[in-house]
């Protein structure tokens, strides 16, 4: 299996439209195919990563043409973080709301599930703000599954 | 934008609505979806299958338009089911609590002897 060095990072920038976090799903999981993620974990990394990116274009950038997101991939030698930051037109509350029950019965939107996803298919994550203001939220999965 | 487009394609075999939706399932396939779904209620569909093929990105988005679609099957007294979803999607419908309201099958053809043995 490819060794990688220890600090391997990539760095991607995306306009804060819809789709672009298409792009940023695929480079990301070229990247966790590189260094030894398993197929199933690669899957679920591209789900958060896409969630993440849109909960940036759509929330913390307020889809505002010239807003970027920055997103930035870090290799410890274990494991990878994800780092995906937006400009901070909107503060995250943090609050996750899980399934859909109440979504059914109308008492929440139906919009809302990818903080809850993210959660459940990543390792750790967490909302920290960037000195700049805009929100930071890091996911982090081990390359070896979760028992 | 990058916005792929989702092709939806409505048939009937042995008394089943079929939905076919082939391509991502995202914000930008809410009006298709919906459109599909009331063109088949209005012909009088009481079964429902959502065919998914060659589908390798559904998000929240998405979700949420199937979130809709069950509502509507909810209240009116229809059977939704779903097939062709890859293992990673099954696990998110099964994570966000689709799976609970609704059967999802490996395939069409499990699908339709569900439904078959469903209305004996």
């Amino acid at each position: 299996m490819y060794d990688p060095p220890v600090s391997s990072s990539i760095d991607l920038s995306i306009p804060s439209e819809l789709g672009y976090e298409r792009v940023v799903r695929e480079a990301v999981a070229s990247f966790a195919h590189r260094l030894g993620f398993a197929t199933e974990r690669v899957e679920d990394l591209k789900t958060a990563v896409s969630e993440a990116c849109l909960n940036a274009i759509e929330h913390g950038n307020a889809q505002t043409p010239g807003l970027r997101v920055d997103v930035t991939c870090v290799w410890d030698g274990s494991g990878l973080t994800v780092c995906v930051q937006d400009q901070g037109l909107r503060p995250y509350s943090g609050h996750v709301t899980p399934g859909i029950e109440q979504r059914l019965r109308g008492d929440a939107p139906p919009r809302g599930l990818g903080l809850y996803l993210i959660t459940q298919l990543v390792d750790a994550c967490g909302f920290k703000l960037s000195s700049n203001g805009g929100n930071v939220l890091y996911m982090c999965m081990r390359r070896c599954p979760r028992a | 934008m990058l916005d792929n487009d989702l092709e939806v394609h409505i048939r009937e075999r042995e008394g089943v609505a079929i939905i076919d939706l082939i391509g991502d399932v995202t914000t930008f396939a809410e009006e298709k979806i919906t459109n599909a779904y009331n063109e088949v209620s209005r012909k009088g569909a009481r079964n429902i299958l959502l065919n998914f093929r060659q589908n390798d990105y559904i998000n929240s988005a998405g979700i949420a338009i199937l979130i809709g679609i069950v509502t509507e099957v909810n209240r009116s007294n229809q059977r939704l089911a779903m097939s062709g979803l890859s293992q990673h999607f099954q696990k998110i419908f099964r994570m966000v609590g689709l799976a609970q309201y609704v059967d999802i099958y490996q395939d069409e053809d499990e699908a339709i002897r569900g439904f078959t043995a469903a209305m004996a």
